[in-house]
């Protein structure tokens, strides 16, 4: 392979960084009020001191929760080399409890160097997790359970919650138990006797404000001066950088982008978009790769699928939402054919097509979910005298077919009257 | 069965090959670098002014316990002169070994375990008698004793000369009993109080370190202080053992004879760990190891005491031979552990384990013992199918941690510490009528020279104590049963929800009662059996039964067999058995079927929710003699518990996490640090963060769009006056206010995005979003909330309009 250009080392750099949560969350969790220095505070003094504790982190998603958790353990990890040790579990994966309990076991075993048994039975495995928790108290030694989506082991008994909190009320055992949940309702799915046992730490998570996000900006995408670029580069990128955060046009793409998700993450995915569309040549990041990245972040689905429709799909469309418009709340494809059939004696459109034709348009816009069944029952009838439903409202009707390439002009009145 | 011994021996073998220079080292190396950390607060001042406190009384009153340098070398001699009578063919004495030339490897332990192997198994036809107690020598050794053991043969030499009890003032080289001696923290050296200079008149508190130790320079005269040292002095260098009794037993011997034999368990001195002496070890810090050896009485040199870290600050009868151990030392693995009994507070666990080994040799299948040694050593570990266990005791760390031992809590940490739900109280306020009531209902039960079986329901909301009580009763009964007023009786204690299958509780029960693990089926049958039918269950005896379950209600099922066969076995004749259920609901027996309900609903107990009176008491008893807490802060945190749930877990929560607050807040801030202790304003924000759902927050931070979405939905919601509506209204809603305000439209597509978001934080209840345009949508929260969330908003302020 040959040498990198400045413009792909650059790439590359901005792409590291982009991917590192500990480069993005470090500047972010700076000050004593963030809640990486509370979080670390509570997980650390109960490291040395010892004692059990259990919390959540709550926030919408994208927010940064496992990230600032992830630098937090990183950290203790590095403090307490000999003393931490981590058991990761997901809601998603381990939310039946035997399954739970075998991952935590064989996640131990891991941990210490023991022989795992699958064998092991769900009251082997407790019985294991909870002499091993008393084995590392008395070693000095913390476990950090991490529960990530904390709301899906609140499903059932609860007997995983119930069982490892209840297993901390004891002097000698020595753990942690971190909930990560984007409900923010998460505690109070809790069992009252879980709850009861549950130490109630909450952090919350929100968006960081407008002038942390354009900080971001800048810590993420200015190239460091001394890192063997030429030096003529870095400089022109910095000013390119600089010039982008004055420009207002720049300002209107981001606007648009916050308005409609401020999280951190959204952010993340829409600078790695335009990093991506960066030209080569230039090595510059420019305002075109921002726009692009906007488009793609904020798509339309449904508006592109109108948008893509054939003249006889648009046809039924329009007749689906004049039925509606009629008051006619159910129908099937008869009764859309019938009413295709009226619009076309009356104004004699030159599109008509047979019954099967389209019947195989009608199945085509259901497989593109422009349209679905209205309910799941009746599967034993045929598609045509199915109930259906239309998922596309009047208004996106209109736009998709404003911007349709041979949208015929008499669909267009025939939508509104 | 070979190999096991032989790498016993080379354990043994290994501290010594390294001599004392590797020791001399790391022993020095604290005080050279001057990083010795503080001893322990507690620990030493009382520690010191005790010492020479009991030296006083111990030279004047109790000679026997200590016995002067006469006494010592009676015990020496005495055994040494039936050695060649006696024991000369067994060959187990250092002193006859080296006379016999056996080319033992490991010649310089006591015995060698290969040849105590050999000996047991040529013994085995032979009685063994074992003691909890026996007088050797005019001194009583008990179980659980702790001895000085010979180590190797040239330490004998000048052992037999004197035995210094007392040992000399490192500056007058005399032991003038009459002057209060101090000990310096760092070499342990014994000085005069008025041989210092200056001299002292008083112990001072705190650590005190001596002349020689300020300047890093050891004491004069070294070569004669070598000639005298004392046992203490010798097993910290590494040239006498500790070891603790664990089992006594008189062996008989080919030609009519017998020996005392015992099971000895080493200690080790921090040198001789693998990671040497750490910086935050005491100078008197012994591990207790895993390592067992039998050796005969004789190696015996006396005792000496060896203090858990609580015991060892009050030490008061016993001298120079006071040791600290705290940790536990694994010699395979290297690794280090605190002793579990100190722990705990109670040895309830130690002392069935301790009949179990007892068990296991008592019936002399030592092979047995050893192959499972031998196995799990190999690695087979882990989670075991049948259920034991293996692998867990290799858990330990291999330095014990320095933030464990030299940090000095302050008021705050304390009283977090004190707070934990973990740590049990030492008394349980406000529920003493309850635990009468528990109390009065087992005695009656058990008393009864008939026994009939009963049954009590104890209900009550969570954190009200209803467990805890039931355990301290069965703790006191336990000991009445031990002072021998009560009968003895066995206890089972099952958590519902600790069961993967309800059916599992009757295994439980069984393995409870008999030690065998069967499946529930054939459990249940022999669970029959023995209520019903009244059989016996193995070797047990006609001991009452109590069963305390633990969330009853979990064991509720479709018929609801579970509870009724377990319910049942009380009133038959019988059964002896207690049964004692705990539960959060009061009317659980009113649910259930009414043959069930006519068994258990008869004697019920009911625990209310704590009031703040009691709740302020439960906490302040907790923070007795702790200055952390204002008291108004208290009462605040118990009055807005006691509001809310009576949940006394909860306001021990409530107040740790406001200590957790101050101790943070004092931390980041040092400089204005005005006052100490837990504020009002500190419980305040834990019971916000504790009580207050974060959703107002949330809405407060979200992006525009999900705010102008929310508030289409309130819009919505007024305008209709149904909770419910659908994703189709609240765009058109959405679009028509952005057209009158001026913001731009989304589109439909990023809009339905917006509530999904919306709809996982549960902020907005909502089908999943691929019904799109027929999604339902609902708020989860009242409309009030939003509205006051997003009326005073910068960005939208005409948003207030709509609310």
């Amino acid at each position: 392979m040959g040498k990198e250009t400045p413009a792909e080392k650059s790439l590359n750099l901005i792409r590291g960084r982009l991917c590192d949560p500990s480069y993005v969350f470090r500047p972010l969790s700076a000050s004593s009020d963030s809640n990486y220095s509370k979080l670390k505070f509570i997980v650390s003094t109960s490291i040395t001191e010892g004692c059990n504790n259990s919390m959540l982190l709550l926030g919408p998603r994208g927010s940064g929760k496992a990230a600032v958790l992830d630098l937090v353990v990183g950290d203790l990890l590095e403090q307490f080399p000999d003393s931490v040790s981590v058991i990761r579990l997901n809601g998603l994966l381990h939310s039946d409890d035997n399954c739970a309990f075998k991952e935590i076991a064989k996640q131990l075993c891991m941990e210490h160097h023991l022989l795992f048994s699958k064998m092991a039975s769900f009251d082997d495995n407790s019985q294991f997790i909870i002499a091993m928790l008393r084995a590392c108290g008395l070693a000095h030694k913390t476990i950090i359970f991490v529960l990530d989506e904390f709301d899906m082991f609140a499903q059932g008994k609860q007997r995983l919650l119930y069982s490892l909190l209840d297993a901390m009320q004891s002097v000698t055992s020595q753990a942690v138990v971190v909930g990560i949940s984007s409900r923010l309702d998460a505690d109070q799915l809790l069992e009252k006797r879980v709850r009861s046992r549950f130490s109630h730490r909450k952090f919350l998570f929100l968006p960081p404000s407008r002038e942390e996000l354009d900080g971001l900006f800048v810590h993420l995408l200015s190239l460091p001066a001394d890192s063997g670029f030429p030096s003529g580069y870095v400089s022109r990128f910095n000013d390119k950088i600089k010039n982008l955060t004055s420009d207002t046009r720049f300002k209107d793409i981001l606007k648009t982008l916050f308005n409609a998700n401020s999280t951190v993450n959204s952010f993340l995915k829409f600078i790695f978009c335009a990093v991506s569309l960066m030209n080569l040549e230039s090595g510059l990041l420019s305002l075109e790769n921002f726009k692009a990245a906007l488009s793609s972040m904020q798509r339309q689905p449904k508006l592109e699928a109108v948008r893509d429709c054939s003249v006889l799909e648009l046809y039924l469309l329009v007749c689906m939402r004049r039925l509606e418009v009629k008051e006619q709340s159910s129908y099937n494809f008869i009764s859309v054919m019938k009413e295709y059939k009226a619009i076309h004696d009356s104004f004699h459109t030159s599109d008509y097509y047979a019954q099967n034709v389209c019947l195989r348009a009608f199945e085509h816009l259901r497989e593109r979910q422009v349209i679905c069944y209205a309910e799941n029952r009746g599967q034993s009838q045929t598609g045509e005298y199915r109930l259906q439903k239309l998922l596309i409202s009047a208004s996106e009707l209109h736009q998709g077919m404003r911007s349709h390439a041979c949208c015929p002009a008499i669909l267009l009145k025939l939508l509104d009257h | 069965m070979a190999a096991t011994p032989s790498s016993k021996a080379k354990t043994f073998q290994s501290p010594n090959k390294t001599p004392t220079n590797m020791y001399r080292k790391s022993y020095l190396s604290p005080s050279s670098t001057s990083l010795t950390p503080q001893t322990p607060e507690t620990l030493t001042p009382l520690r010191r002014s005790s010492r020479h406190v009991s030296r006083k009384i111990d030279l004047g009153n109790d000679p026997i316990d200590l016995p002067g340098r006469e006494s010592i070398q009676e015990i020496n001699l005495t055994p040494r002169k039936r050695t060649t009578d006696v024991v000369a063919e067994t060959l187990t004495t250092p002193k006859t070994k080296k006379k016999k030339k056996i080319d033992v490897e490991a010649s310089f332990s006591p015995i060698s375990p290969n040849r105590s192997e050999t000996i047991t198994k040529k013994k085995k036809k032979k009685k063994r008698v074992y003691y909890n107690k026996v007088e050797f020598d005019e001194t009583e050794f008990e179980i659980g004793d702790h001895v000085y053991v010979k180590r190797r043969e040239d330490a004998n030499s000048d052992e037999e000369e004197e035995d210094p009890e007392i040992e000399d003032c490192q500056i007058c080289f005399k032991s003038d009993t009459n002057i209060i001696m101090i000990e310096c923290d760092d070499c342990l050296g014994g000085f005069h109080l008025n041989c210092l200079k200056p001299p002292l008149t008083d112990v001072p508190k705190g650590d005190w370190i001596c002349q020689f130790c300020v300047v890093h320079k050891p004491p004069p005269l070294q070569g004669k202080k070598l000639a005298k040292r004392t046992m203490r002095e010798k097993l910290l260098s590494g040239d006498l053992w500790a070891a603790r009794i664990e089992k006594l037993w008189k062996q008989e011997v080919v030609d009519g004879g017998c020996v005392y034999w015992i099971r000895a368990r080493w200690y080790i001195i921090p040198e001789e760990t693998v990671s040497g002496r750490q910086r935050h070890n005491l100078k008197r810090e012994l591990y207790l190891t895993n390592d067992f050896a039998d050796i005969e009485m004789e190696c015996v040199l006396r005792h000496c005491f060896v203090k858990c870290p609580m015991e060892f600050s009050k030490a008061s009868n016993d001298g120079d031979d006071v040791f600290l151990c705290e940790y536990e030392y694994d010699v395979h693995c290297h690794s280090f552990k605190r002793l579990a009994q100190l722990v705990d507070g109670d040895s309830d666990s130690d002392q069935e384990w301790n009949g179990g080994k007892e068990k296991e040799i008592d019936s002399d299948d030592e092979e047995e013992s050893v192959c499972a040694d031998s196995k799990s050593k190999r690695g087979l570990t882990g989670v075991n199918t049948k259920g034991r266990i293996f692998g867990v005791e290799k858990v330990g760390t291999k330095r014990i941690p320095e933030h464990v031992r030299c940090y000095k809590k302050n008021e705050l940490e304390k009283a977090k510490a004190t707070l934990l739900l973990a740590t049990r109280p030492k008394s349980l306020p406000c529920r003493s009528k309850e635990m009468e009531e528990i109390t009065a209902f087992i005695k009656g039960s058990i008393l009864d020279d008939q026994c009939l079986g009963r049954c009590m329901y104890i209900h009550g909301v969570p954190g009200t104590g209803k467990t805890i009580s039931v355990l301290s009763v069965m703790k006191n009964l336990k000991a009445e049963v031990e002072a021998g007023s009560v009968s003895p009786y066995c206890f089972v204690e099952i958590n519902g929800l600790k069961l993967a299958s309800p059916e599992n509780i009757y295994s439980v029960i069984y393995e409870a009662l008999s030690g065998h693990h069967v499946g529930w089926k054939k459990a249940l049958l022999f669970l029959n059996e023995r209520f019903a039918e009244g059989k016996r269950i193995g070797k047990e005896n006609e001991k009452p039964c109590i069963l305390l379950i633990d969330e009853l209600d979990l064991l509720v099922t479709r018929n609801q067999s579970v509870l009724y066969n377990i319910l049942d076995w009380p009133t038959k004749p019988n059964s002896r058995l207690v049964v004692l259920g705990i539960a959060n609901t009061m009317d659980l027996p009113e649910k259930l079927l009414p043959r069930i309900s006519s068994r258990m609903g008869i004697q019920r107990l009911c625990f209310g929710p704590y009031n703040h009176m009691q709740l302020q008491e439960i906490i302040s008893t907790r923070l007795k003699g702790i200055n952390a807490f204002e008291k108004t802060a208290i009462e605040f945190a118990s009055r807005k518990v006691a509001a809310v749930s009576g949940d006394a877990r909860r306001a021990l929560e409530i107040c740790r996490r406001a200590a957790e607050v101050a101790d943070y807040r004092l931390k980041n801030n040092n400089k204005t640090a005005k006052s100490q202790l837990v504020i009002m304003a500190d419980v305040e924000v834990a019971i916000q963060e504790m009580f207050q759902a974060p959703h107002i927050q949330v809405m407060k931070s979200v992006s525009k769009l999900s705010k102008i979405f929310l508030t289409a939905m309130v819009h919505e919601l007024y305008k209709t006056g149904i909770a419910e509506t659908s994703f189709d209204r609240v765009a058109t809603t959405v679009s028509s206010l952005c057209l009158t305000h001026g913001e731009a439209f989304p589109g439909w597509d990023i809009l339905l995005k917006i509530g999904c978001d919306l709809g996982e934080c549960k902020i907005v209840l909502c089908e999943p979003g691929e019904k799109h345009r027929l999604q339902k949508l609902q708020l989860n929260f009242p409309s009030d909330d939003v509205a006051f969330a997003l009326k005073d908003n910068k960005d939208f302020p005409w948003l207030a309009n709509y609310l």
